[in-house]
């Protein structure tokens, strides 16, 4: 044992390494004269090694399969929360009453492939086909304009349809009131922008005789 | 490596039990080697390592993520060991040995596999030495060896596995390694 109480203190605080630079030097001094604390370091040195020497190991095999297999089996809204996260496409079988756009996973892609939505009323994006579908039974009042994407159409829609850089899949004409246009080119979209700004701000001189009698 | 481990436990957190796996592979290791070093004994070292993983899983909701995984996962695994230690008879591993449990050691499993040559039986002698040796430390003092020495963990993370004040883990580590001293030095 070490020569006193304070210098047993002194020996943890070494071996610890919690010494200043002075304590350091005054306790290895120490040392040098007293045999008690030098065999007791000597012996915890040579302890604290042999156990660092045990050796480690791995845990056996088929150990994680083993755990995987007792999991709890994932409960009903696990499952499903499972499966969003599986399949993405699926954003919601969003409701939105306001007029809206929408822009898919605008974090990870460029502009140019986002689906852009906008319309009033319930749809589905499948993105990864890139279709916005018009579930049946579902109504979209006025117009919708869909970017980047192609629609198909179960439902029914009051207003126009404009698809820009997409397509018109499956619909019969009866549940479209209105028109369809399909825009692919960057000069129809720009048209399109033009008009629809003009439409908006100002009553584009062609259009103003059919309809739009405003005020 | 704390990067990689946040993004699967937010993938476990959601509900991703393949990306449970991927934690474990990452952990297994270490898990197992605490409850085998708390208990000497290959099953029941797996038995506590298999239900503190199992645990993890139930209870990943509870983690913070922003703390250490380890930290929280290792302080399952000690608690499990430990509450298993307490259940034992208190000399179980002392008579009941004889019983024919003798060979549950790490290293009797490995000798009793293969014939080895005479260095490397000296080798595993050492070893089922030292754990013997770690064995004979009372449970409390023995986890805080382990963790020190053995997983090289700081005495802070030490004091958050083992929800006690940096100062008690420091007098654990102290009286272990004392206790050890005193056995070893014959
Ligand atoms: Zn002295």
């Amino acid at each position: 044992m070490a020569c006193s109480q304070e210098n047993q203190k002194h020996i943890y605080k070494y071996l610890d390494e919690e010494m200043t630079l002075l304590e350091k030097k005054q306790f290895e001094a120490h040392i040098m004269k007293c045999d008690e604390c030098h065999a007791q370091l000597r012996e915890l040195r040579k302890t604290v090694a042999i156990i660092q020497s045990a050796s480690h190991f791995e845990a056996p095999k088929g150990f994680t399969d083993n755990v995987m297999k007792q999991l709890p089996k994932q409960s009903k809204s696990q499952t499903w929360k499972n499966f969003m996260r599986k399949h993405p496409f699926i954003l919601a079988a969003a409701t939105f009453f306001l007029i809206f756009a929408v822009s898919l996973s605008a974090a990870f892609s460029d502009d140019d492939k986002e689906i852009v939505v906008k319309g009033e009323g319930q749809f589905i994006v499948d993105e990864t086909r890139g279709v916005v579908i018009i579930p049946e039974g579902e109504s979209i009042s006025g117009d919708l304009i869909v970017r980047n994407g192609d629609i198909e159409i179960a439902g029914e829609v009051t207003g126009n349809i404009t698809v820009i850089n997409g397509e018109y899949l499956l619909a019969s004409a009866e549940q479209v009131s209105g028109e369809i246009e399909e825009i692919n080119q960057f000069m129809d979209w720009l048209w399109f922008q033009t008009k629809s700004f003009f439409s908006e701000v100002v009553n584009f001189a062609d259009d103003s005789e059919s309809d739009n009698h405003s005020d | 490596m704390d990067i990689i481990v946040k993004k699967i436990i937010a993938e476990v957190k959601k509900g991703n039990q393949q990306a449970f796996a991927e934690l474990m592979d990452l952990y297994k290791d270490k898990v197992y080697h605490i409850a085998y070093r708390m208990l000497g004994n290959v099953h029941e070292a797996q038995d506590v390592a298999q239900e503190a993983f199992l645990r993890a899983y139930t209870n990943i909701d509870s983690y913070d993520i922003n703390r250490k995984f380890s930290t929280w996962l290792f302080r399952i695994a000690t608690n499990l060991a430990i509450d298993r230690i307490r259940k034992k008879k208190p000399d179980f591993h002392l008579e009941d040995q004889v019983a024919g449990t003798e060979d549950l050691t790490y290293y009797s499993q490995i000798s009793a596999d293969v014939d080895l040559p005479e260095d490397q039986v000296v080798q595993l002698e050492m070893q089922e030495w030292i754990q013997q040796e770690i064995m004979e430390l009372p449970p409390k003092y023995r986890a805080a060896i382990i963790l020190k020495y053995l997983e090289d963990l700081s005495l802070k993370e030490i004091s958050e596995i083992l929800n006690l004040p940096v100062a008690t883990v420091k007098t654990r580590i102290h009286r272990g390694r004392e206790a050890l001293r005193k056995r070893l030095r014959d």
